[in-house]
């Protein structure tokens, strides 16, 4: 009666789920390359990486906040607010250090202040999140006061668009982010508590887990890596439009529950989360190259979330395998 | 005959104008298994959560290990040497053996401030407290989830020792398992006290009770009624006893 899948403890373990996800990337890819001329070139594989640059930061912290039971549906907004504070920092000062600084920064506050509607006003962490993405839209729209903010200085990008050994430095920040992140959920008590939350909140205060601190860490956490994919959104792009990160959320959430974490928390994968990014960036890249708009990416985000939830439905992972496992 | 680990003295709980217990005593001794028979509403499950922490009783002290303690929550009573294993485990279902008898108290490293688990560490121990248990579990490693009803209860009594419980309280261990599972968690129980734990024990079952209990005590509507050694009562006297059939419980329940 082994209805609980676990996912492995090492830095990359694999189960069946991301095999699957690695064969899709593949599959794509090759697809991809007999349809279109233009899709097989180095040139377009550096595409497709770098804009999974925000996304892949965005997803590890959405993997913890989905682990814990956990959700947060303004995290694109959350980024464009951190942006504009770099970008205004960067306008009015011009030094790349202190708006290196200045992402993360405000990524923190932002998440203390989800954390504090969500955790400490004990609301739903979707309905939460909801009306945070509400406000935030129309502060965006105020700040930036109806337009872009553009030509903004190039010494940010001259610092972090660039490659250290041949490697680019988000390259670098991925890597860390990633271990960081691993460290903390299969290496640490964090990780433990953090999964006892997802699988239930009840029985983990029961245990004596300090729940508030926990949950309140999390949406800080992933407030801090969503600053610092803002800030490599400003590297590359060197603006803040009106409509940024309208689609990021739904992205990673589509990202990280292909990649095998659960949507009811309690059990997830930092590879899978990878690999899921890597697919739905291939996917979006790909059907772009062989001539379908770009208008029509959010109907694939939302066609895989629906097949994969669909999926586990079916295969019994969902309520219905927790009523029998609870009855059991 | 040693000191008892716990006694309870006229222990009264009154919910508004509902009384639900009074004049409860009762000594709880270690490596003892005390088993609380009676029937649904009998009081067994009031007097518990008292023991657990999870009520304050309205009257009446308990004394553990000779002096008196008033408990405010479970945490106290955990403090005291008291663990509670519920009929709902609050197992965490996606963790590991020894990610549950460890979770809320992990064995932990410092490295540059951060707190690393001691992975090996933590499962030694729990590999020895589960050969001390005679419990075999074919892989360790496994979510709890996918163990078996008397599986987790053996988890959760693993925990309840790696607490240093001196006292461990069970909440009908048995009433969800098949035949085979409730003969290993009755075993479990006797292994517990022999390992100088006090048990006490609620249970329907009367033959489950007589197969591990060494003294048996009956409530009935809020009062404790008899108090028998197990070896110097029989199944008749029992039953009798909780319904209120037996003679002594009629001549008590006259005089009030």
């Amino acid at each position: 009666m082994n209805t609980v899948r676990r996912s492995g403890n090492g830095i990359f373990s694999m189960n069946g789920r991301e095999w699957s996800l690695l064969v899709a990337c593949l599959l794509a890819i090759t697809i991809f390359s007999v349809a279109s001329p233009h899709y097989a070139t180095s040139g377009n594989a550096v595409t497709v990486l770098r804009n999974s640059v925000e996304l892949l930061l965005i997803g590890l912290g959405m993997t913890l906040l989905l682990a814990m039971g956990g959700i947060d549906v303004s995290i694109g907004i959350v980024m464009g607010l951190a942006a504009i504070a770099i970008g205004r920092i960067l306008g009015a000062d011009g030094s790349p250090f202190l708006a290196i600084v200045a992402g993360p920064m405000a990524g923190a506050v932002l998440g203390c202040v989800t954390a504090a509607v969500v955790v400490l006003g004990r609301v739903p962490a979707i309905v939460g999140t909801l009306g945070l993405l509400g406000v935030y839209r129309t502060a965006v729209f105020v700040l930036l006061g109806g337009q872009w903010l553009s030509g903004l200085p190039s010494s940010l990008t001259d610092l972090l668009s660039t490659t250290v050994l041949g490697i680019p430095v988000a390259a670098f920040a991925i890597a860390v982010a990633y271990l960081a992140v691993w460290l903390a959920l299969r290496r640490t008590p964090y990780g433990l508590h953090l999964l006892a939350i997802g699988n239930s909140e009840e029985k983990a205060r029961l245990s004596g887990i300090p729940v508030v601190k926990i949950r309140f860490a999390t949406f800080v956490i992933s407030g801090v890596l969503t600053g610092i994919a803002a800030t490599f959104y400003v590297a590359t792009y060197r603006n803040v439009e009106m409509t940024i990160g309208s689609t990021l959320a739904l992205d990673a959430i589509a990202a990280v529950i292909l990649g095998g974490t659960s949507i009811l928390g309690g059990r997830c994968s930092l590879i899978g989360t990878v690999l899921g990014v890597l697919l739905l960036r291939i996917l979006q890249n790909g059907l772009l190259l062989i001539g379908i708009p770009s208008l029509w990416q959010p109907v694939v985000t939302g066609v895989l979330i629906l097949g994969v939830l669909g999926f586990e439905a079916v295969s019994n992972r969902l309520p219905l395998a927790r009523f029998q496992r609870a009855r059991a | 005959m040693t000191a008892p680990f716990l006694v309870a003295r006229n222990i009264a709980k009154r919910f508004g104008a509902l009384t639900a217990l009074a004049n409860v005593d009762l000594e709880v001794r270690s490596g003892e298994v005390l088993a609380l028979l009676g029937d649904n509403g009998a009081g067994k499950s009031t007097f518990i959560k008292i023991l657990a922490g999870a009520h304050p009783p309205s009257e009446g002290e308990i004394i553990i290990e000779g002096s008196p303690v008033a408990f405010s929550s479970p945490k106290d009573a955990a403090a005291s040497g008291i663990a509670t294993i519920f009929q709902e485990l609050a197992l965490s279902e996606n963790l590991s053996i020894a990610e549950n008898v460890f979770l809320g108290r992990e064995l932990k490293r410092s490295i540059l401030g951060i707190p690393f688990l001691k992975r090996r560490e933590m499962r030694q121990r729990v590999d020895g407290l589960l050969q001390e248990l005679d419990a075999h579990i074919s892989d360790p490693e496994a979510p709890v989830g996918s163990l078996s009803g008397g599986q987790r209860q053996a988890v959760a009594i693993c925990r309840a020792l790696n607490l240093n419980a001196k006292l461990v309280i069970m909440d009908e261990p048995t009433a969800a398992l098949a035949v085979a599972e409730t003969r290993k968690v009755l075993a479990l129980t006797r292994r517990l006290a022999a390992r100088g734990c006090a048990v006490v024990l609620i249970s329907h079952n009367i033959s489950e009770v007589f197969e591990v209990a060494d003294r048996i005590v009956v409530f009935r509507r809020g009062r404790k009624v008899a108090e028998r050694l197990a070896a110097e009562t029989n199944h008749e006297e029992v039953v009798s006893l909780i319904t209120g059939a037996h003679p002594d419980v009629r001549a008590l329940e006259k005089t009030n």
